[in-house]
């Protein structure tokens, strides 16, 4: 049976991990095409990406403005969503938050529809503001969740000591809840910024082609078949990933973000 | 703190009445960003769904059940129906029920086994399936492009190995033909049924055991254990066990994924053979693509929003009525 488990487990990690690696191998190819095993191996591509092609240069740095924008815009407004909800409980509060989750619930190609049109009427289809916003509310639900979990977590006890001394709810926010909060608005912050890298159809739909991200520039290359440059971008996509999520682990606790059993350790 | 002490400070006036006044413009900003942004983009594209395309790549707001009509029996009705629409419906629902139902089923013995590692195992497979979540569809597609290509991918494989010769041999091959996996001499995956659900299941199964990771995590491990010791083999446990106190969370994972993959655009342009696309192809195709009919796109992404609040609903009723008899 423990066999059998540690080959279940193996054979799951194999086949996710597979595609990934592919991927990655082709990066290596130094003709135009996507082979594997790589044929006469470079690292060309990778300066390719970075420095020499302006398209996929500028796809890279519209990436990082979006997704640094957005997750800082889906936290700051994550945060008095969350906090409303942990200290009134009341019924309005939840419907706020229930409402904000609901972009991220739906399939996202009738947002990303829904959006195009929004954008189309208030102008800024097309620009990166629009995108920013677009993908800060798409991605609301995440930080409101983390932030969420965290408040739960604070000790009443230790509010209710802070009133009775005479503290206002500015003074209790800013010295017992915040400190608290940090890893978990920081876990919200990286989950939005890391799904907004990734994100593609809504961004397809609120750019209307005025700008491209890097995965609207992999899926407008598409059509021309894959080359081992976008390979590179995928690389750079996986380490970005697993660098912000080993940090969120390491300096959150991930299992209880993810709604572990508190009693277990 | 007593509850009557803190009546007390929530009715001392300096300590409340410049907090409220401070507390509601702010909640009034937060009510109009939401409404303005979560709720007025489903709205238009319910709103625009009645209205009608103009010369160009223009339309108006109206009110005509055209382009439901379009969709339910064709443009040209009652002459010509067409079922086009429909049957691009029936292969999003389709392949979203099967990769849900590949996804949820694999994923919940991964997920199990996974709970009962220790802390820290936990966390590296955490960080491991979350770089994988959040990879972009593009990429996973890219991936499995390469994987399922007649040039270097499985096909090759299995050429070489002699896997295909063998199934050539014996009648096998012949199977495959028919499921339209085969051409006349190689196996072939792109295009295929196979490939659109390996790549959509593929896409949410870490979205499964994240789904999956907090009942699972809580389950009581003395209930499973005390079974045991009364001499339960580990299948019958998992049926009397563990499977009656996950069912809720199992059914509403399978449900969300399936809501998830509706809408899934690459993975089905890039696998799926013309004659078997979805709903979400030609909602692009109207909306940005080729033909252009803003509001038709708009009609084809309610029916699709429908269609997931429907099954949605249905789901909550099925698991009402089986709560009602337990």
């Amino acid at each position: 049976m423990k066999h059998l488990v540690t080959l279940f487990m193996g054979l799951a990690a194999f086949v996710i991990v597979l595609p990934i690696l592919v991927v990655c191998a082709s990066a290596l190819n130094g003709g135009r095409s996507m082979l594997f095993p790589p044929q006469d191996p470079t690292l060309g591509r990778f300066a390719e990406f970075f420095i020499s092609e302006p398209v996929w240069r500028d796809a890279m740095l519209n990436s990082v403005i979006i997704a640094f924008g957005s997750a800082t815009l889906a936290v700051a407004v994550a945060w008095p969503m969350a906090y409303g909800v942990w200290k009134s409980g009341s019924a309005a509060s939840k419907v706020l938050a229930g409402l904000g989750a609901m972009p991220f619930a739906l399939p996202p190609i009738v947002f990303g529809v829904g959006l195009g049109f929004l954008w189309g009427f208030a102008g800024g289809l097309g620009d990166i503001w629009a995108g920013i916003v677009s993908h800060a509310v798409l991605f609301l639900a995440l930080p409101v969740v983390t932030i969420s979990i965290g408040l739960q977590s604070i000790d009443r006890a230790h509010l209710d000591a802070a009133a009775t001394m005479g503290a206002t709810e500015r003074v209790i926010l800013r010295t017992i809840i915040a400190p608290q909060m940090v890893p978990y608005t920081l876990s919200g912050f990286f989950f939005a910024l890391v799904l907004s890298f990734n994100e593609f159809i809504v961004m397809f739909f609120v750019s209307a082609s005025g700008y491209a991200t890097v995965t609207l520039q992999i899926f407008n290359s598409l059509r021309n078949g894959f080359t081992p440059t976008m390979a590179v971008a995928a690389i750079t996509f996986i380490v970005v990933s697993v660098v912000v999520f080993s940090l969120v682990a390491r300096f959150g606790d991930l299992p209880r973000l993810m709604g572990a059993d508190q009693s277990k350790t | 703190m007593s509850s009557i002490e803190a009546d007390i400070l929530r009715d001392t006036p300096d300590a409340t009445v410049p907090k409220r006044g401070r507390v509601r413009p702010a909640q009034l900003v937060l009510w109009a960003l939401v409404l303005a942004l979560c709720v007025v983009p489903f709205l238009l594209v319910v709103v625009i769904s009645f209205g009608e395309k103009v010369e160009g790549a223009a339309w108006v707001f109206g009110f005509t059940g055209e382009n439901y009509l379009r969709f339910f029996v064709g443009a040209s009705w009652p002459e010509t129906s067409t079922t086009l629409y429909l049957n691009r419906l029936y292969y999003s629902v389709y392949y979203a029920v099967i990769a849900s139902l590949v996804a949820v089923l694999t994923a919940f013995p991964f997920t199990y086994f996974m709970t009962r590692m220790s802390r820290a195992a936990q966390s590296r497979w955490l960080v491991f399936l979350l770089a994988t979540l959040s990879l972009s569809e593009v990429f996973i597609v890219m991936g499995w492009d390469i994987l399922l290509s007649n040039r270097s991918g499985l096909p090759m494989v299995l050429r070489e190995i002699g896997v295909t010769d063998w199934l050539k041999g014996n009648g096998g091959f012949d199977l495959l033909r028919e499921w339209g996996m085969a051409n006349p001499r190689d196996i072939k995956f792109k295009t295929s049924e196979f490939a659109t659900v390996l790549t959509m299941s593929y896409l949410v199964w870490p979205y499964a055991v994240i789904l999956l990771y907090p009942a699972l995590s809580r389950l009581d491990q003395s209930t499973v254990e005390a079974a045991r010791t009364m001499g339960a083999g580990p299948w019958r446990v998992v049926q009397t066990v563990v499977l009656p106190t996950v069912r809720l969370p199992l059914i509403g994972t399978l449900f969300l994924l399936f809501v998830f993959l509706l809408g899934t655009y690459v993975s089905v342009t890039v696998f799926a053979e013309p004659a078997k696309q979805t709903l979400a192809i030609s909602v692009y195709e109207s909306v940005r693509g080729s033909t252009l009919n803003a509001p038709f796109g708009a009609a084809q992404s309610v029916i699709l929003l429908v269609t997931g609040g429907l099954c949605l609903w249905l789901g909550q009723v099925l698991v009402n009525k089986q709560e009602a008899r337990a």
